[in-house]
């Protein structure tokens, strides 16, 4: 049995006397897809910034495939397989959407700035190889249409979409979607939950953090916070029965 | 051909046809263009492309040209070693600098660079054993490489023009490159950048460091075709308008630095005409064009298109 993907140990946080997150520990087996869920407030995002290396935990461990990464930068942490989307997306808006996803590869290539300003051959395949990969991922998430738009000037729904693209040219072992459905219509949901299983299906890990229940579905193994705490861990039916989760979700 | 590609070949055909014929007076002033584009092309890259403001310039355009001339006129080095020792003295400078300042953002980095923008004048102004201080360092040879000397204007135009494009066409490769797209990345989402495994402060000291040694270029040029350097051509003063070459411009645009610096140049000169208000209506000239033309001179072709079709 390998090491989890993603383990949490004993993780706390607080900004200023706030407890935000309180001996959080949890693990995420290799393949398939996780969830966690929890009412606004409830620490999600800071645990998604402290397992993608945004933020430092005030106490505990992170570990990625068995070993620590707790301290590590978040390029870092990228580069061993770590790639997460962001709540509000975070495209490069006056790029277009090719450039975007061609970002993505940035690490998979290696043209410095030397070659790069002579136009070396080996710099030029290069490149020429970045722009058929985004073209092909950019197809695939159905973007090609819009590949010499400005990604800034997309309906928020596409951003998200070409996050997702760029995430995944980034080859993830790990991949952490933060909200990818909000500000999506439902066929979009639909598409997105499509697109989330298939991703799986290649053998990335996902990590999904959503309000949408029916998009939480999705998930093998969902994990419910509450107040910083873990109140409780199954598949999503399991959680909905839970006493303790109704009780935090209907304010009990 | 595209549009673009057009736009160049014009360009670089009515350089190479300008000292031809203009007089004496106005070579000059583009000579000094290109000295200001070669700079300029720095800050510009830094800004236009990292987002970073650097009113630090003149140190390192002062450097370059310091090294010069104490090299060609105490040591007796060769014109083409004093340049190179002033480049790599910048370079090396702009890495120490760099690495604990480009941890800074924003208005922090600005007034960091500012700082030492202001330091350095300082610095020329009190090392006087090897600025020459107020009185400055004369008598440099001209430039000479391998044998052949830039000692007429004709001759230092072709020169200055010829480094001066040579390296935008480098600064484009490299924007249109891989570093490139996540230098701009950069600008729009650093979060993102570092989530895609980029280390951004690497990125940052390449650039700045660059700027810095395209700084030190100019100033060696500069310090050579003037064959004079004092302290006064080195002041926070001369790194605004070394930064009002690509704002002016529109600073997304590499090749908008040639507009920029024929602006920064051209125009004060033509204003002098006016009398003693001269600088005032510079001022306001600039302001015009800031508040008219958000894009920059460079937007300028694409605002008229959308004029005309209307």
């Amino acid at each position: 049995m390998s090491a989890p993907i993603l383990e949490l140990n004993s993780v706390a946080h607080a900004f200023g006397g706030l407890n935000v997150l309180r001996d959080v520990s949890f693990a995420v087996p290799r393949g398939g897809i996780a969830g966690l869920i929890g009412p606004n407030g409830s620490g999600k995002t800071t645990l998604f910034n402290i397992a993608s290396g945004y933020l430092v935990p005030n106490a505990g461990e992170i570990r990625l495939e068995g070993r620590a990464i707790t301290r590590d930068s978040v390029p870092a942490r990228s580069r061993a397989g770590l790639i997460r989307t962001f709540q509000t997306p975070k495209i490069f808006g006056h790029m277009t959407v090719a450039e975007n996803v061609a970002m993505g590869l940035y690490m998979k290539t290696r043209s410095g700035f030397a070659a790069t300003m002579f136009r070396g051959p080996a710099e030029r395949r290069e490149y020429r190889r970045i722009e058929a990969e985004a073209e092909a991922m950019m197809d695939r998430f159905g973007l090609l249409p819009l590949s010499k738009t400005r990604a800034g000037e997309l309906p928020a729904g596409q951003q998200r979409l070409v996050e997702i693209a760029r995430a995944r040219m980034a080859g993830p072992k790990l991949l952490l979607l933060d909200e990818p459905s909000s500000g999506l219509s439902h066929d979009e949901v639909q598409r997105l939950r499509r697109w989330i299983e298939e991703l799986a299906a290649e053998g990335i890990t996902i990590l999904l953090v959503s309000h949408d229940m029916g998009l939480m579905n999705v998930c093998q193994r969902v994990h419910a916070l509450y107040f910083g705490k873990i109140i409780a861990i199954g598949t999503m039916a399991d959680i909905q029965a839970d006493p303790a989760v109704r009780d935090a979700y209907l304010g009990g | 051909m595209s549009r673009l590609s057009l736009w160049i070949v014009l360009s670089v055909l009515a350089i190479c046809a300008l000292p031809f014929v203009l007089e004496r007076h106005s070579t000059e002033l583009m000579i000094f263009a290109a000295f200001y584009a070669i700079a300029g092309l720095g800050v510009g890259l830094l800004l236009g492309q990292c987002g970073i403001v650097n009113l630090a310039q003149a140190f390192f355009y002062g450097i370059g040209a310091y090294a010069s001339a104490y090299g060609t006129v105490v040591l007796g080095w060769t014109p083409a070693l004093g340049m190179l020792v002033g480049v790599g003295v910048a370079g090396l400078i702009a890495l120490a600098i760099g690495w604990p300042i480009l941890k800074l953002t924003g208005f922090f980095l600005a007034l960091a660079t500012l700082g030492i923008g202001i330091i350095g004048t300082i610095l020329f102004f009190e090392w006087d054993w090897l600025t020459g201080g107020t009185l400055g360092i004369g008598g440099l040879p001209p430039l000479s490489i391998a044998g052949f000397a830039f000692d007429t204007p004709d001759r230092f135009y072709f020169l200055a023009w010829g480094v001066a494009l040579g390296l935008l066409w480098l600064a484009h490769n490299l924007t249109n490159g891989r570093p490139g797209l996540a230098m701009r990345a950069v600008r729009d989402a650093a979060p993102a950048v570092e989530g895609l495994g980029v280390d951004i402060h690497g990125l940052r000291i390449k650039v700045f460091v660059i700027c810095a040694m395209l700084g030190a270029l100019a100033g060696s040029l500069f310090a050579h075709y003037v064959s004079y350097v004092s302290v006064e051509s080195f002041t926070v003063q001369r790194s605004i308008v070394f930064l009002l070459i690509p704002v002016i411009a529109g600073p997304r645009v590499v090749w908008g630095v040639v507009p920029g610096a024929l602006f920064v140049t051209l125009v004060p000169e033509w204003l002098t005409g006016f009398g003693d208000i001269h600088q005032m209506l510079f001022g306001l000239v600039l302001v015009v064009v800031v508040t008219l033309l958000p894009e920059g001179l460079t937007g300028l072709p694409a605002r008229l298109g959308r004029r005309v079709t209307r």
